[in-house]
């Protein structure tokens, strides 16, 4: 499938990532040659195929007794900083 | 003093000896680096006080004749997607330019507590996203054999330090053979572990289903002592196996006669160099000499790895990397008038052309009209990936194959084709999708006298084969340090 460049334009609002205008023409064809490679998965048949997100071999799953232990890192930010000074998220409609 | 004609070992045993101080090997090390790592590049950013102290401590306990550990005063390196407590962890991105973290990665404290000392991170492609180190938002690392050449990405600055002989060992991450590709151009040992063997936590997630942090160094020996001190269980990674580490470097010379290697035919395709064919043809004779018996075996989708890999690679980067959102890691971009403009503006100047290239590709596989045909796709071809390994580790114990299809490339070579730069992955990625650990070794140099890798996979949780399969070659081919 070809990538257009309004793809591009529409994908990175989804990422929120900016791109700008001369770059759109050359992700656009890129990203197409990339796509129409990775449609090579098309020629095989999946049908009862399960699939594998995760390769799980003899895993302990951590879950863990819910015990008050020190973290490495997080005590020493609350320790040595008072605030933490974030950007305004909330915006008046 | 340079490193290249020692190895970990050696030199512990010259401290306890009395006949170095850990001090004036440390203060050496970074004169090396001085005088040979502006051609090179490998570091990132170097810890000589903290390095210097640490040498200082460890000679007055060896004068105190106090017990040494494993890896006492073996000077390290780290790649710098790894965080160290308070050290600017970069992972080679503008977005965490300034990032000092709160904590330190698993595997370097255990490392530490080995003994071993770190005196820098090295250089990787942003995110660990690409095959060269070419993709690092500082600067481009150089192949020690051949400065016009690549080192191999994405952890190219460890492979290119041990190569160079400013550090012993180097710890890297290989998400699809970001650890075997350097590796292999740089004519170093290099090991990915099984998943789940390493703790990942304090690794800057790439893919987190693929990540795994894994060591360099020059000898199979020393990648086989760095690998026992940091593996095992991690309360603090929830994929973390909990599987009891073996005795890695002990084990190394038990008897590998009759065990049986397969060569996956697959494997040997039109791009793969005849001068690195003609070495891995040179391996095999090599094992039959040692008493191995070589099966011809199979591994019939190995044609569709890549594209399941970028597929599944791009759609766990595009959910990791939506973390850097201005907020919580250092840049932000000033002055826009709304939070989505900043979100924006944030992402635009802080990650480079790859990264954002992956996270554009990851999302739309993952967006809604193409998840069922990219993404969820995908997960079902990696399911017959890993029922080929199944399949074939029925019937063999080691799989032998190139690392690369090909030596280190130059640079600038393949910057500018990002596919032909992702089809260079070929023979390593497989192994990431499948969990399986791997090894690259040095068999050999090409006319060019550039240094060719050859991987050997067991299966999962066989490192202790894989190493000691890996050791036997290195010592009958001439290879060993």
């Amino acid at each position: 499938m070809k990538i257009s460049e309004g793809d591009v334009e529409y994908v990175a609002k989804l990422a929120m990532l900016e791109v700008a205008d001369d770059e759109k023409k050359e992700l656009a064809e890129q990203l197409s040659r990339i796509v129409e490679y990775v449609e090579k998965l098309n020629e095989l048949d999946l049908t009862d195929v399960e699939p594998t997100a995760q390769v799980v071999t003899s895993v302990k799953h951590a879950v863990r007794d819910d015990r008050v232990a020190p973290r490495t890192g997080s005590g020493d930010a609350a320790r040595t900083v008072k605030l933490f000074k974030v950007p305004k998220v909330i915006t008046e409609r | 003093m340079n490193l290249k004609n020692i190895t970990a070992d050696k030199l512990v045993a010259l401290y306890k000896n009395r006949d170095l101080t850990v001090t004036e090997v440390i203060t050496n090390v970074y004169d090396e680096i001085e005088r040979t790592d502006k051609d090179v590049r490998a570091f990132i950013s170097l810890s000589r006080d903290r390095a210097l102290e640490e040498a200082r401590r460890l000679d007055t306990r060896i004068a105190a004749g106090e017990r040494l550990e494993p890896l006492a005063g073996v000077p390290v390196a780290i790649k710098d997607n790894m965080t160290i407590r308070d050290t600017v962890t970069t992972c080679g991105s503008r977005m965490l330019e300034n990032y000092a973290p709160p904590y330190t990665a698993t595997a370097v404290e255990r490392l530490r507590g080995a003994g071993a000392i770190v005196i820098g991170k090295t250089n990787c492609d942003e995110f660990a996203m690409g095959s060269s180190t070419e993709n690092s938002a500082f600067f481009v690392t150089r192949n020690p054999h051949n400065l016009d050449r690549v080192p191999g990405g994405s952890s190219g600055g460890s492979a290119a330090s041990v190569a160079s002989g400013t550090s012993l060992i180097a710890l890297g991450s290989d998400t699809g053979g970001s650890i075997r590709t350097p590796a292999s151009f740089c004519g170093v040992v290099g090991v990915k572990p099984t998943y789940g063997r390493v703790s990942r936590y304090g690794l800057v997630a790439f893919a987190s289903s693929l990540d795994q942090i894994g060591p360099f160094a020059k000898s199979v020996r020393e990648c086989a002592q760095a690998l026992e001190a940091i593996s095992g269980f991690d309360h603090f990674d929830s994929t973390s196996a909990d599987a009891a580490t073996p005795e890695f470097a002990r084990n190394l010379d038990q008897s590998i006669k009759g065990t049986r290697i397969g060569v996956p035919k697959e494997y040997f395709i039109a791009g793969l160099d005849p001068e690195v064919k003609a070495k891995i043809e040179a391996g095999m004779k090599i094992y039959q000499g040692l008493g191995c018996e070589l099966r011809e075996i199979s591994l019939p989708h190995t044609e569709y790895a890549i594209a399941t890999y970028y597929l599944i690679a791009t759609a766990e980067a595009s959910s990791n990397l939506a973390r850097y959102d201005g907020v919580r890691y250092g840049l932000r971009a000033g002055g826009n008038a709304s939070l989505q403009e900043m979100y924006r503006r944030t992402r635009h100047e802080g990650f480079g052309k790859e990264v954002k290239r992956r996270i554009l590709l990851g999302t739309y596989a993952l967006s809604a009209g193409y998840y069922d045909a990219y993404y969820l796709k995908a997960l079902k071809v990696r399911t017959l990936l890993l029922r080929d390994f199944q399949k074939a580790f029925e019937q063999v114990d080691v799989i032998l194959t190139p690392t690369s299809p090909t030596v280190a490339f130059k640079i600038g070579e393949k910057t500018g084709d990002p596919l032909s730069m992702y089809l260079s992955d070929i023979f390593t990625i497989t192994l990431n999708l499948a969990g399986l650990p791997g090894i690259s070794i040095p068999c050999g140099k090409n006319s060019e006298n550039m240094p060719i890798g050859m991987q050997l996979t067991t299966n999962h949780f066989q490192e202790a084969l894989l190493l000691s399969v890996a050791h036997h070659f290195e010592k009958a081919g001439g290879f060993a340090v």
